[in-house]
């Protein structure tokens, strides 16, 4: 793509009334234009931590040649992971009773929740979030929430809000970022397409009618905003934040339209590289086996990096109160084995399932490494983090968490390295990966104090 | 935290210890007597061991201050200072090891101290923020509005409801609103829309479906709004009915329809107002109904007297008359009792391959239709924990090995001779939805008695939790599980909560992981379902633990208002909230705490039917990059 329709292409968003940074679709290839691919940023969780012996490699040395088990679903692509031992998570006192209501809401904020107002959401916002907030405006999803298990858990430890549990995204200090759980809903989503139930017809319901409706419903909200006491005015902001972000995905979505209609018209041939991948295909399994409903996932995260439709995704793999994996050959819940004592026999199993979500992670990053962009690959561009808010269930601590990171950042990591003595906390490490894909860092993330300079290339 | 201090509580609970809760009438005196305890134990307390780091001097320690918390030490925002500072103290934690340092007795006076403070409270109907309808809520407003299946609303993220609701917004459900507006355009029924776009008049039509809609009359300026829509339609050469069409879609994004908001501007600028009525006919209407309100309560609320205490029980009468009260069992029966999972839960198919989706329904509606006998006959809370009648079909029924005399798909009231059941401690979704997926666990069944039917608190284990048997992995594999969780109790950490627990939950052993009665476990070995509490309560099974539960009216009671109150509020209970229970618990105990005198006292509450109001005023509109 020449510079000029870059030009022309913010020419006409401008002319749509939005103000709103260059969009880059599945249509358009990178190899040609003179700008790099952009990173792309994705967080993947598991609760409950590992079996330590059993996740970190022995040495520097060993770290590619003779991997811990944990990580054998990675070795194809261990030399572009890169593993931190050392970093911790937030101490989390006065909330000592409340580990799994803290281990995912602490995640991707490294902040505890104000103890004042447990009741409600008040924490912080997430690096997600943060990195959303920067490159958002450039996508048709500022980005992309993927859960696997519904956010309802009712569980209450100390007296803080249910939400702690089951959010690892908050949108500002007081809102969590609900995930999505349907795969159907999520490539709806990704390609703005609205099958009515039952009926064959695709209609497309975002249109700028739409927007146009959007924006003389802002203006009523506005009026209703002026009448109402403080609180309730920051409860509308959410709404106005969420009117204005589907008006910029609408525009997103025309752009896209016009472009495809100008292709389809013969006045633009393709900007599509022969060089680039095609899109990957999505199938939605038919049962409900977990591998292939966190492996579809795992497809749309890729599927949405690689077209640019989002540029931040953060996939909760399973939230605290305890996923069941009966395809491992046992039913029991993950958290009910995590208290293993040593038992053998739930060791095993934990560590099992840790196996079993790094290979859901591993399926993912090695799709990545197999997409070929821009000269390199999907993975090249992107830094995947996968983790767990706990070192070990079975005594929640948080001195060592577990993190691999998989990626090259555009090229901003050194990666196929084991960092056996790193010393910092997990605040320090989302500053870093923040930094790494290119977001400006007004201030440090949650409890961070510094980056970490020894991982970046 | 203090795990002491809750478990003495459980201890206290259990045996009946908690003393008297105070009467209306003593109010006045408890108060004087609080201040009074205040001004001379208290405040000199905080002055000398913790104003000397943490007062209003810069810097403050940790950033806790007690100078304002010593001028009102009432207000709810202290709370949560009081208790923690009560913990510290009572842990030996506050004041440091270098500073001077309070007797014994003066730590005891300073955790007493949270007893009486709740005397102290201003009366305040606590934080109140404008609420989005729940998923549920809005389904089920898209039918009554436009004959559309509730089901239309499926796609959302689901939520919890009652406490801990989130109330959040983001930008994926306000898509799909937008979507879902679209569909139920699409799926309007030809009756209905023949009824709402043949009004010739397009401003007639938004003030009418607009007042239904956004439950309230809209002012004339969300009518400017609703009617630049329509034009909007015009402009883009859309057809009259299609112009109308877009209204609707306006409607149905709006926050007016979203939110429940009031009815035009609050008058004061600050403080306590009561609910306008059409705020208060939601409220009740989406608690019981978990829909909007209707014709009859819009009626009310035109004429300004739904607020009337008289009026506002007789249409709490009326709705929980109404079949459309099952909603109060989806939305909070189900929850209080822990069925809502049912569904999803995971039972090992091979040990129970009973457990098909019509059993699980069929479980569910067990529990639903009790409850919800209980509260259409106005029957005692305590006959959940203690009754004579269940519902059952025939799947059901052979659990209970009823399935002789009970055939057929269709629920029915079934009279019960067996004294272990009757009552949710012997309700197969209860009991399985306390299971694992393969094995009962007498813990969790334990927890779930204390704090789903005694309204206990039990806190989670610790950490670090030492193995139980290090020496001889082999002997302990060869004891019952009763053995073997039994071993919680050689352990003093563990003991204090398990001596309390384990009984309770081996009471209830010989319904298995489904809640079928069995006389042995999987291993063949014989079943010990006997126990005794703290303080000499000696029981054998099932029957026996039942009776000694219904001796516990006002336990059980206090619990279920509780958790209504907070469900109604959509909040955690705290401060003024105390007094409130308290004078509700004395007027239910008069009459036996009877389920529908405990449901209008929720619904007639102060914090129900008020509102307090943050200082008005503009702050800015948060905008965000993206």
């Amino acid at each position: 793509m020449s510079k000029r329709a870059t030009t022309n292409r913010r020419a006409y968003l401008k002319g749509l009334g939005v103000s709103l940074a260059l969009p880059l679709f599945d249509s358009l290839g990178w190899a040609d234009t003179k700008a790099k691919p952009p990173v792309r940023l994705g967080f993947m969780y598991m609760p409950h931590g590992v079996i330590m012996d059993q996740f970190w490699p022995a040495t520097a040395e060993s770290f590619r040649s003779a991997p811990p088990p944990a990580l054998e679903s990675l070795r194809p692509v261990l030399d572009q992971c890169l593993m931190m031992k050392g970093i911790s998570g937030v101490p989390i006192s006065p909330f000592n009773g409340a580990p799994h209501a803290l281990e995912l809401s602490t995640w991707l904020t490294a902040t505890l929740p104000a103890a004042d107002k447990r009741n409600e959401i008040n924490i912080a916002i997430s690096a997600d979030q943060i990195a959303a907030n920067h490159v958002g405006a450039f996508t048709a999803l500022p980005s992309l929430e993927l859960a696997t298990m519904a956010q309802t858990w009712k569980e209450n430890q100390e007296g803080l809000n249910e939400g702690y549990y089951s959010h690892c995204s908050f949108r500002s200090p007081t809102q969590a970022v609900p995930a999505e759980v349907n795969p159907r809903n999520v490539l709806d989503r990704l390609f703005s397409r609205q099958q009515p139930a039952g009926g064959a017809r695709a209609a497309s319901p975002l249109s700028g009618l739409d927007r146009s409706l959007l924006d003389i419903v802002l203006g009523g909200a506005r009026d209703l905003r002026r009448t109402l006491p403080v609180s309730d005015q920051r409860k509308l902001d959410e709404y106005l934040d969420s009117v204005r972000s589907v008006e910029r995905r609408i525009a997103a979505i025309e752009v896209r339209q016009k472009d495809a209609a100008l292709e389809k018209a013969g006045v633009r041939a393709s900007q599509r590289n022969a060089s680039d991948s095609p899109p990957i295909e999505i199938r939605i399994p038919e049962g409900d086996k977990r591998s292939e409903y966190m492996q579809v996932m795992c497809d749309l995260n890729v599927l949405a990096f690689q077209t640019d439709t989002t540029r931040v995704s953060t996939y909760i793999g399973s939230t605290p109160n305890g996923a069941s994996y009966p395809e491992l050959g046992f039913n029991d819940q993950h958290h009910s084995n995590t208290h293993h004592n040593q038992d053998p026999e739930k060791v095993r199993k934990i560590a099992r399932i840790t196996e079993f979500n790094i290979a859901q992670f591993a399926y993912m990053v090695k799709k990545m490494a197999g997409l070929r962009e821009a000269g390199g690959t999907l993975l090249d561009n992107c830094i995947m983090m996968w983790g767990s808010g706990l070192e070990d269930g079975n005594q929640h601590t948080r001195e060592n968490l577990p993190f691999i990171i998989a990626g090259q950042g555009g090229g901003s990591l050194k990666s196929g390295r084991f960092y056996a003595a790193t010393k910092g906390n997990q605040g320090d490490l989302l500053t870093t990966l923040l930094a790494c894909a290119g977001i400006p860092i007004d201030r440090p993330v949650g409890i961070a104090t510094k980056q970490f300079e020894e991982i970046k290339a | 935290m203090d795990g002491a201090v809750r478990i003495s509580l459980a201890f206290s609970l259990v045996l009946g210890l908690v003393p008297g809760r105070a009467l209306a009438a003593d109010h006045g005196a408890l108060k004087a007597d609080a201040e009074e305890f205040f001004r001379g134990r208290v405040t000199p307390f905080v002055t000398n061991y913790c104003l000397p780091c943490h007062q209003n001097r810069r810097p403050t320690r940790a950033g806790v201050n007690f100078s304002p918390a010593l001028k009102d030490p009432g207000h709810a925002a202290f709370t949560e200072q009081w208790k923690r500072g009560a913990a510290r103290v009572k842990a030996h934690d506050m004041p440091p090891k270098n500073a001077p340092q309070p007797d014994e007795a003066d730590r005891q006076m300073f955790g007493d101290w949270l007893a009486k403070l709740k005397y102290l409270s201003h009366q305040d109907p606590g934080p109140f923020v404008l609420r989005r309808l729940t998923k549920t809520e809005y389904g089920n407003t898209l039918h009554d509005l436009f004959g559309v299946e509730p089901s239309i609303a499926d796609g959302l993220p689901d939520e919890v409801s009652g406490a801990g609701y989130l109330n959040s917004l983001s930008s994926l459900q306000l898509e799909q609103y937008l979507t879902i507006a679209e569909q139920v355009l699409r799926r309007m029924p030809p009756a209905v829309q023949r009824r709402l776009f043949g009004t010739p008049d397009p401003r007639q039509f938004a003030r009418s479906l607009a007042r239904k809609a956004y439950r309230r009359p809209p002012s004339e300026a969300e009518l400017d709004v609703l009617m630049a829509t329509f034009d909007l339609g015009k402009r883009n050469h859309l057809p009259y009915p299609q112009a109308l069409r877009l209204m609707v879609k306006a409607i149905l994004v709006s926050p007016q329809f979203l939110f429940i908001t009031p009815a035009g501007e609050n008058k004061s600028s600050n403080g306590i107002v009561p609910l306008d009525d059409y705020q208060l006919a939601s409220r009740l209407s989406y608690l019981l109904w978990a829909t909007m309100p209707d014709d009859e309560l819009m009626a009310l609320a035109d004429r300004s007297t739904l607020h009337e205490p008289a009026v506002l029980k007789a249409q709490a009468k009326r709705l929980l008359d109404d079949r459309r009260s099952r909603a109060l069992f989806d939305g909070f029966g189900a929850q209080w009792l822990s069925v809502g999972g049912l569904k999803r839960q995971v039972f090992d198919p091979k040990l129970f391959p009973q457990m098909t989706a019509p059993m699980r329904q069929a479980m569910y509606d067990e529990v639903r239709l009790f409850f919800e006998s209980i509260v259409r006959e106005d029957q005692s809370v305590i006959r959940f924990v203690d009754s004579d009648y269940t519902y059952l079909n025939e799947t059901l029924a052979t659990i209970y090995g009823l399935q002789q005399s009970v055939k057929g798909p269709a629920m029915r009231r079934v009279r019960l001779s067996d004294g272990h059941r009757g009552g949710v401690l012997g309700m197969p979704g209860v009991l399985a939805a306390t299971s694992f997926p393969n094995r009962t666990s007498p813990v969790k069944r334990g927890v779930w008695v204390l704090e789903q039917v005694l309204g206990d608190h039990v806190p989670a284990a610790p950490p670090d939790v030492p193995a139980l048997d290090k020496q001889d992995p082999a002997a302990v594999a060869k004891l019952t599980l009763r053995q073997r969780t039994e071993l919680h109790r050689t352990n003093p950490v563990c003991a204090n909560c398990h001596q309390i627990l384990d009984p309770i939950g081996f009471g209830l052993e010989k319904f298995d992981a489904i809640g079928r009665w069995r006389e042995r476990d999987s291993n063949g070995q014989p079943i010990d379902a006997t126990g005794e509490l703290p303080g000499g309560h000696r029981f054998s099974g099932p029957q026996d633990l039942k009776a000694i539960l219904a001796t516990r009216s006002s336990n059980v009671g206090r619990n279920l208002l509780e958790r209504l109150l907070a469900y109604a509020l959509g909040r955690k209970l705290e401060g003024y909230d105390e007094i409130v229970v308290d004078d509700l618990m004395e007027q239910l105990a008069a009459d036996g705490y009877r389920m529908r005198p405990l449901i209008y006292g929720v619904v007639t509450s102060y914090p129900f039917t008020h509102r307090r109001v943050e200082e008005k005023g503009a702050i800015r509109e948060q905008t965000r990059n993206n």
